[in-house]
């Protein structure tokens, strides 16, 4: 099983901007073409901390933070998961860096 | 899916009807829960109406269901979150075993310790903020106040569960023994020392809940990963109302320290105009934060290491599998350690005797984060002061800096210094009288006490002058 993931905030303000919907939609579109998780897995994260910049979804280990995610930039991502797609950049340097420099530092196990 | 009775006695989707034994000793047990709730639940509001969420279900999206309630009427459910038949380890010495539906005989006692562990804290944090509805900031803050003490509630309930369900006898007197201890009692207190510690005001509070439900979301989350099937689905649902309660927390503390630093713009001392001063609020987080930590346990633990290896705690999201080795056999953990001679030293351990440290580490990394929030917020009011999260050896009476004095830096001090300095660092008693004068009650829809900030948004999508309760 692949250890790469992508976590979508389900934290307070995300889940307000429909993070739910978010996830249920990136989950199936991945599913699509990955279906056993071989590829990378789809998970829901409490909060990211960039609430302000909201929908936050997240690649791990590629650390890309992408941020007002909404719906209609999910193609874009799962083209950029599948590989068939560069990085969304614009979705991308939304929050500060110290931000995503924390949540890299909860993943970042060395264990 | 499973399939959810709303309909019973006690909700739930655990198939109840059809375990008539479990149905009696639970609804033996449901009229003691009330009678407690009663006694020692938030008692003086008993009457009132309360916009409250009730979870109905486990499914994503739409779980939960909003309306006015009383409390002791709170439909207080058993629910298991959803999961796969045939799960299987996924750490530990079984790695790759089928996960147990049942208890194994040679892991009865440990894991009914942590379960009775975990449930002893969700009715003690009820006793400890019972009173804090009679000085509420605000109609908003009163609601969040009650919906997270029904919800410590309903995770007494879904530990009880557990025990009345696997634990036989013993788990049916250890489901009483739960509404017989009670949180500061001498005789009989709540076994986490943390639970015994007064909650007098709401900066006590958001606090509580931003620190101390934090450590719990860490205990449930390394819980969710048991592989005891039924405690793993249960603390993934309970995870799910968890986290409204750690907003609560951030949020609240967030929003108190707005407040001040609105003030400070303006040129108002707080300590005039009610507010309370960053550095009083500084006191407050080094106290909650430090006690947290406590609550993780020693940071070299053969218990620990045990807990792991028969695979009844995971680290933090080890399903996720961030972590390079499941079995964690083969890496050591490096421990700041003081030694005798007033120094500190690197001592590497067995990684598996770590894991209270490595889940520490996760909740640090997540404290750190919020604080970093609380501070951008005052950045953006254009204050300089700063929060500033303590050190993990500041102000420790638990594990391997237990007993040794450091300041707020984690530079090792003497007693002298400590003696000298400690009141600069951790609330003092005028600071506590200062902060409890600076509760007053507010109950108008809509207003709030001047010591704290608006919240961005209702809950529920209700305006913020919504009348989220409705008093008799």
């Amino acid at each position: 099983m692949t250890n790469r993931l992508c976590y979508v905030c389900e934290g307070g303000d995300c889940t307000e901007k429909g993070s739910g919907d978010v996830f249920d939609q990136l989950r199936d579109l991945v599913r699509e073409f990955d279906p056993d998780e071989e590829r990378i897995k789809i998970r829901r994260y409490p909060c990211f901390g960039a609430c302000e910049q909201g929908i936050n979804v997240t690649l791990y280990p590629d650390k890309v933070f992408y941020s007002h995610v909404t719906e209609a930039d999910l193609p874009d991502i799962v083209a950029h998961i599948k590989g068939d797609g560069e990085k969304v950049e614009r979705l991308t340097g939304k929050c500060e860096p110290d931000v995503e420099q924390i949540i890299w530092d909860m993943l970042d196990s060395p264990y | 899916m499973s399939i959810v009775d709303l309909e019973a006695k006690i909700p739930n989707n655990v198939g109840l009807r059809d375990n008539k034994r479990l149905t009696m000793a639970l609804e033996k047990w449901q009229p003691k829960f009330i009678e407690w709730w009663k006694t020692l639940g938030p008692t003086d509001f008993n009457e009132d109406q309360i916009y409250l969420r009730t979870a109905v279900g486990v499914g994503q999206g739409g779980w939960a269901h909003f309306d006015y309630v009383k409390m002791p009427d709170y439909r207080w459910g058993i629910f298991l979150a959803d999961g796969p038949d045939d799960r299987q380890i996924h750490f530990g010495d079984n790695l790759g075993q089928k996960a147990w539906h049942e208890v194994p005989g040679e892991f009865r006692n440990r894991l009914r310790r942590l379960i009775v562990t975990q449930g002893d804290t969700e009715p003690a944090s009820v006793e400890q903020q019972r009173m804090l509805g009679h000085c509420c900031p605000s109609l908003y803050d009163l609601r969040s106040l009650f919906q997270v003490n029904v919800e410590e509630g309903r995770h007494l309930w879904a530990m009880v569960y557990l025990l009345q369900t696997h634990f036989g006898a013993d788990g049916r007197d250890e489901a009483e023994a739960m509404l017989e201890r009670h949180s500061g009692d001498e005789d009989n207190p709540r076994i986490l020392e943390a639970f015994n510690y007064k909650v007098t005001n709401w900066l006590d509070f958001f606090c509580f809940t931003a620190f101390m439900d934090r450590d719990g979301k860490y205990q449930l989350a390394s819980l969710a990963e048991s592989s005891f099937d039924p405690l793993a689905r249960s603390t993934q649902f309970m995870l799910a109302e968890e986290a409204y309660h750690l907003q609560t927390g951030e949020n609240g503390v967030g929003r108190i320290i707005r407040r001040t630093g609105e003030l400070m713009k303006e040129g108002q001392d707080p300590r005039k105009v009610g507010a309370i001063p960053l550095d009083m609020i500084q006191k407050y987080v080094n106290f909650w934060f430090t006690g947290s930590m406590d609550l993780f346990g020693g940071e070299d633990s053969t218990n620990a290491a045990e807990a792991f290896a028969m695979g009844l705690k995971g680290r933090y999201r080890e399903s996720d599998g961030i972590y390079k080795d499941p079995k964690a056999l083969n890496a050591d953990y490096k421990l700041t350690v003081p030694t005798d001679d007033g120094k500190l030293e690197e001592k590497e351990i067995p990684l598996r005797r770590a894991m209270n440290a490595v889940l520490l580490d996760a909740y640090i990394a997540d404290c750190s984060r919020i604080v970093d929030r609380w501070n951008r917020d005052l950045k953006k009011i254009g204050i300089d002061q700063r929060i500033e999260l303590p050190n993990r050896r500041f102000n420790r009476h638990q594990g391997v800096y237990a007993g040794y004095k450091f300041n707020p830096q984690g530079e090792l001090i003497d007693e002298a210094t400590w003696t000298k300095e400690h009141t600069n660092w951790l609330p003092t008693q005028a600071d506590r009288e200062y902060v409890d004068s600076c509760m007053i009650q507010v109950t108008e829809p809509g207003k709030f006490a001047n010591y704290i900030a608006p919240p961005h948004k209702g809950v529920n999508d209700q305006p913020i002058d919504f009348e989220y309760v409705k008093f008799h």
